[in-house]
């Protein structure tokens, strides 16, 4: 029991540092709106909400250790069916609250069916059956979504309209923020949770959480179905920010996307995935600007690539990780040992 | 009747293909405990560089060849620059060939160009027999004894061969094959890139089947290739051999009477075999 209830008093408190930055952030995010062109907003909208998608996989790859690479089905799925109900059912709030409702008993409903299948192995092997049966329901999602050209126009693109009071892009840009501060505190909760400390647990050594006693794939399909669940919401939210879906959004890329963010923000520090995000989506933006330097600025993916294999090799904590590292470097210098 | 027939060896020519790729997995899984995702990259690889070559030389021959070797040499490289620094840590892998995927695909539309390039049969395969009013194409004909022939070279390597014995005895315990005086590094490499480079042979041969080559059809293909590694037993390529031609036939059945419901069908099959048997038809071949 020891290692679990060390876990759990070993809260990794936030510096005050880091206090006054996030202090610091939020206000110039609220001074921003009214000094800066639409582009940019919208821009900052984008990536609060991508940030939450990155967040949602961080709870399975940093805190759980799992390998999900069908999780951009949640995220496509919230956009889809959020888009597909504003244009059969009318963009009103009332459809806006049912879409949400549907939208979180399917991905519940989906991350169980998923969990069941891919968490059958432990170890390494399961590791990489995980990841492989996970892929296999993530290209099914995007298969039917080819598929339903009825409901989804097909690889045209899904063109909607939203309810009046998210088409102003200023006030949909708070909307976003504040999604994002909620959705950050909710998962900070959980993941700091007696589950959570049981996931990371999970995540340092399955065998000896199995040990423990606990039943790991049981907290395994709990992380799948949160995860799932915030990623989707993060889903309607990108629906109403750009009023369109296609079926990019069910891609591995924007799994991959996902994973992006969090690895290069740092994994298993939830925080991380707002700057992974925020410096992924601003790098892509900057050399989308040099477009007209050189043709090769404008293939992203292969920026994408090249970051993500750096990622992996020489910085495999990430910004924040690297950061913590840093401080707690420093720190152990200050103290006489 | 007749279209079983046809059913049968349509199954069997797009079983062979799969072999092509889902072997080199599993074998690669089983000795180095790599799960490679840019399995499918390889074999986009191999197509393209197989339609280049053919329209440099006119030879399907030399084609083939020049598929080989790429992929070959992209395997080494890959294995030794990035799979190499991550061993033993499986999320690492997992993620580095992930990224390996994104950045050779895209290369691929960047120097070919993003839209399909068509393809044709080399002249002496493209006819048709006619048997009894079955028509029978000879390139399947040809794929399926491909698969047999590259089928049985495994076996024999793997199981007649010192490399062999050292490959089986690596998947055991690489430590200790390490500890005996083979440098079982060498070994890796090899069977990395000779994985890699069936791969690419089997995208070069899938080409002049389908009529195109286009950078989606490594995803699709690798998916494929995984459910039969995961269906047969991962690191067993017995497994995988079954697996395929299950595969390829159920691909087949499927898409000849309802084409939209064929990955479905291959997915289907993956959840109801692991459901009655968690570890795949042939068992865990490997190291746990």
């Amino acid at each position: 029991m020891s290692y679990i209830s060390n876990l759990m008093h070993n809260r990794p408190a936030i510096k005050p540092g880091l206090w006054i930055l996030i202090v610091l952030t939020a206000a110039v995010l609220l001074v921003i709106p009214p000094l800066s062109s639409l582009t940019t907003i919208t821009l900052l909208s984008r990536i609060f909400i991508l940030a939450i998608f990155g967040m949602s996989y961080d709870i399975l790859r940093g805190y759980t250790g799992i390998i999900n690479l069908g999780h951009a089905l949640f995220f496509g799925g919230g956009t889809y069916l959020a888009g597909i109900m504003f244009s059969r059912m009318g963009p009103t709030l009332d459809v806006l609250l049912l879409a949400v409702a549907i939208t979180l008993a399917f991905s519940a409903v989906i991350a169980y069916i998923m969990g069941q299948f891919a968490f059958r192995g432990t170890g390494f092997i399961g590791v990489i059956a995980c990841a492989m049966i996970t892929l296999a329901f993530g290209e099914i999602a995007r298969h039917t979504a080819e598929t339903l050209r009825e409901y989804t126009q097909g690889a045209d693109g899904l063109t909607f309209r939203v309810p009046v009071i998210f088409q102003d892009r200023v006030m949909m840009y708070y909307y976003a923020f504040l999604f994002m501060i909620i959705m950050t505190l909710i998962l900070r909760r959980f993941v700091n949770s007696p589950t959570g400390r049981v996931m990371q647990a999970i995540r340092d050594n399955e065998q000896r959480a199995k040990f423990l006693g606990y039943d790991t794939k049981k907290y395994k399909l709990i992380a799948l179905i949160v995860a799932g669940m915030a990623s989707s919401l993060a889903g309607i939210m990108f629906a109403l920010l750009t009023r369109f879906a296609n079926t990019e959004l069910l891609t591995v890329q924007n799994t991959l996307n996902a994973l992006l963010y969090t690895i290069v923000g740092g994994t298993g520090t939830l925080y991380g995935a707002i700057i992974g995000t925020a410096f992924v989506q601003l790098a892509q933006n900057y050399l989308l600007e040099l477009r007209g330097i050189h043709e090769i600025f404008s293939r992203w993916l292969l920026f994408f690539g090249a970051i993500y294999v750096l990622v992996v090799l020489y910085l495999p904590k990430g910004f924040v990780g690297a950061y913590l590292q840093f401080q707690a470097k420093r720190q152990s210098r200050k103290k006489p040992a | 009747m007749h279209i079983f027939i046809m059913l049968l060896i349509n199954g069997l020519a797009e079983g062979a293909l799969i072999f092509l790729m889902a072997a080199g997995l599993s074998i690669i899984l089983g000795l180095l405990g790599v799960v490679n995702f840019t399995h499918g990259t390889l074999f986009i690889w191999g197509g393209y560089v197989s339609i280049w070559i053919f329209g440099l030389t006119g030879s399907f021959i030399i084609a083939l060849v020049a598929a080989i070797v790429a992929g070959f040499a992209m395997g080494l490289i890959f294995e030794r620059l990035f799979v190499r620094p991550v061993y033993g840590n499986v999320t690492a892998q997992i993620l580095i060939t992930l990224g390996l995927m994104i950045v050779f695909t895209d290369l691929v539309r960047l120097l070919w160009g993003p839209n399909p390039i068509p393809a044709s049969r080399p002249e002496f395969m493209d006819g048709t027999w006619v048997i009894d009013s079955v028509i029978i194409s000879q390139y399947r004909i040809f794929l399926i004894i491909v698969g047999i022939l590259v089928a049985i070279a495994i076996n024999y390597i793997v199981n007649k061969t010192r490399v062999g014995m050292v490959m089986r005895a690596g998947t055991q315990s690489p430590d200790m094959v390490q500890a005996l005086g083979i440098n079982i590094k060498v070994y890796f490499s090899g069977v990395f890139a000779g994985g890699a480079a069936l791969a690419a042979l089997g995208g070069a041969l899938y080409v002049p089947l389908v009529g195109s080559v286009w950078s989606g059809m490594g995803i699709n293909n690798q998916i494929l290739a995984f459910i039969v590694v995961i269906l047969g037993g991962m690191g067993s390529y017995y497994g995988s051999a079954v697996g395929s031609i299950i595969i390829g036939l159920t691909v087949a059945m499927v898409s000849w009477f309802y084409p939209p419901l064929t990955v479905y069908a291959t997915v289907l099959l993956l959840l109801l075999v692991l459901t009655l048997r968690p570890q795949g038809l042939f068992g865990l071949a490997v190291r746990n």
